[in-house]
């Protein structure tokens, strides 16, 4: 297995005081501390190649985990294997197989041109003249940043600075990338221009792709699995299509009669089957069997203008999920 | 090696983007200078000096040569200290900035000692023409041989290294309490008294050299400045260079053993 993780636990103590003067002047007397479980016994297998996506909401743990993975933290308990390197030792080759992009203002020296921080890279990570040369190219055409590498990144848009951050980071082919929140912040082309990236670069070098992110579309684009966490502890590892059917398996019917329906029919409809009829447009949110013998009631009876499906928006049941997880997985 | 030389270099393209400020602190020292001057003829006209008595100087020193000694203290002085490095990697522990470096395969330590090196370095271009000066108008009171010149040069550099030594553990107590820069402003203003930046410790009670001699600290200033006006001559440098060096080791482990330590209980926020 290309990463394992097992049974990895993880606890921060935390400092606490109540706000005001006197509490401040309490507290510099006496601190209280507070011990937060920031991960309990987290198992989780990655395959080489794998573009996975780790869903929590905040304080979930994903950043936490992300960090431990990395050797940035040391865990209380549990082990974790990176392509046969345990992360805190942080031997010099498995520094050199991964790369972090946490945030806009990462590896890049704010006020000097991008290209001097790539070069710095470059002779950090001790890369020969023409693989530099060939895999710079290769992400500026890609990210069509050529013009922009030699102006300071202060004077970038946030989307231009990403893309720079991740060329820092993708300057030494690492194996195993792990993007945090990769487009907060972006507007909507730039993110989906990182999304395109992303599978792109992972198709062509089969590089492995650790993601959080709280825009869902980021998630359902670029990731075929997911690994939800809540309140520390794993609640779901598997397919995200699956987890969003398993939350919500119904789906939305918008049929469009072509002459309004009589009350007759639609009253002995609607003790069957729940919609809402708005003039010639019925509206329905269903199961798919439900759905399916509510159209051939509807077919049956009545001709069509327009027939849709569409499925309910997938932050909506994401939302409704965290609220309650434990309806949802069992 | 070569990735921390980068690092110097990059550090200098920084430096040089921000041309005001470059400047500005270049000449900054010779406020300093100007002061002292004045400080010293008022004392040496008002006592009717001809000379000071410092330690280690059997015939006294004049007016010029305790100028020279102590415009060459500000510059070592100014060479060895660390403002901006300190503050920047303060900031970096508390605020978890620090986590762009772990992740990348170098040493926090080396990469900002490169940092260190290069903001100073800058100045040494227009500190060496302000030698230059110096030796020229003040002939034989700076620099009487090549030998001081190459003992200078290396007891400089053994001052700056002891001296990011020190900045780097008291630095690294960030990790356990977070804002640290006052411990940093403390060490500075303290340094700037007794390790001869301003005042010669030459001239300071035999008492209290008795006990800084077993510091590192007459090796961050007194001992350059020594070697390069003729104070101490080359046997003796030989033997303080190796006292200085046995400092490097001392401390070297020291920072290791302390980062070692607090990298190990390191919360990793921020970012």
């Amino acid at each position: 297995m290309f990463i394992q993780i097992k049974n990895i636990s993880k606890s921060f103590k935390i400092f606490q005081r109540k706000a005001g003067l006197k509490a401040a002047f309490k507290s510099f007397l006496k601190r209280d501390y507070k011990n937060f479980h920031a991960l309990q016994n987290i198992n989780l297998e990655i395959q080489k190649g794998e573009i996975i996506g780790i869903l929590g909401e905040n304080g979930a743990g994903k950043t936490t985990l992300i960090k431990l993975m990395v050797g940035l933290l040391h865990p209380n308990n549990g082990t974790i294997n990176i392509d046969g390197h345990n992360p805190w030792k942080r031997n010099y080759n498995f520094l050199k197989s991964i790369s972090v992009v946490m945030g806009q203002k990462n590896q890049l020296w704010w006020d000097i041109p991008a290209s001097e921080s790539f070069l710095l890279n470059k002779h950090i990570y001790n890369l020969s003249d023409s693989d530099y040369k060939a895999t710079l190219n290769e992400l500026v055409e890609y990210l069509d940043v050529k013009d922009k590498i030699n102006i300071q990144v202060r004077r970038l848009s946030l989307g231009e600075r990403m893309k720079m951050e991740i060329i820092a980071a993708l300057l030494h082919k690492p194996k195993i990338i792990l993007l945090d929140e990769p487009t907060l912040g972006l507007d909507v082309i730039s993110q989906s221009k990182i999304r395109e990236f992303v599978k792109h670069y992972n198709r062509k070098y089969g590089t492995t792709f650790i993601i959080t992110s709280h825009y869902t579309k980021d998630i359902q684009e670029m990731c075929e699995r997911v690994f939800v966490l809540h309140k520390g502890k794993a609640i779901y590892d598997g397919d995200f299509n699956e987890l969003i059917k398993n939350i919500n398996p119904h789906r939305r019917l918008i049929f469009e009669f072509i002459k309004s329906p009589n009350h007759h029919f639609i009253n002995s409809l609607q003790s069957k089957f729940k919609f809402e009829m708005n003039g010639k447009i019925l509206t329905a949110n269903l199961s798919e069997s439900n759905l399916q013998n509510l159209l051939s009631s509807l077919l049956e009876n009545h001709k069509a203008n327009n027939i849709s499906f569409e499925d309910l928006p997938v932050d909506d049941t994401l939302r409704n999920f965290f609220q309650n997880p434990d309806k949802y997985i069992h | 090696m070569f990735k921390y030389l980068s690092i110097l270099r990059i550090n200098w393209i920084h430096s040089l983007e921000y041309r005001a400020n470059a400047l500005i602190g270049l000449f900054a020292i010779l406020s300093g200078l100007f002061i002292e001057y004045q400080i010293w003829s008022l004392i040496f006209s008002q006592n009717n000096y001809s000379s000071i008595n410092m330690d280690g100087v059997n015939s006294g020193y004049s007016f010029e040569q305790l100028i020279v000694f102590i415009f060459l203290s500000i510059i070592v002085g100014q060479l060895k200290s660390s403002w901006v490095t300190s503050s920047q990697m303060i900031l970096e522990i508390r605020q978890g900035l620090i986590n762009k470096y772990l992740i990348r395969p170098m040493s926090y330590f080396w990469y900002h000692f490169m940092m260190f090196v290069g903001t100073n370095s800058l100045y040494v271009i227009v500190y060496s023409l302000l030698i230059s000066f110096f030796v020229y108008f003040f002939p034989g009171m700076i620099f009487q041989n090549i030998f001081s010149l190459v003992g200078f040069l290396i007891s400089l550099l053994l001052s700056i290294y002891l001296s990011y030594c020190i900045y780097f553990i008291m630095v690294c107590f960030a990790f356990w309490f977070g804002e640290v820069r006052s411990i940093v402003v403390a060490y500075n203003v303290g340094m700037l008294m007794i390790s001869g930046q301003y005042i010669p410790i030459r001239l300071f009670p035999p008492e209290f050299l008795s006990i800084i001699k077993w510091t590192p600290i007459p090796y961050l200033v007194d001992l350059p400045v020594s070697i390069a006006t003729g104070i101490i001559n080359v046997n003796e440098w030989k033997t303080s260079i190796g006292i200085g060096f046995f400092w490097c080791i001392i401390l070297t482990a020291i920072c290791f053993i302390i980062y070692k330590t607090a990298i190990k209980g390191y919360e990793a926020y921020g970012q």
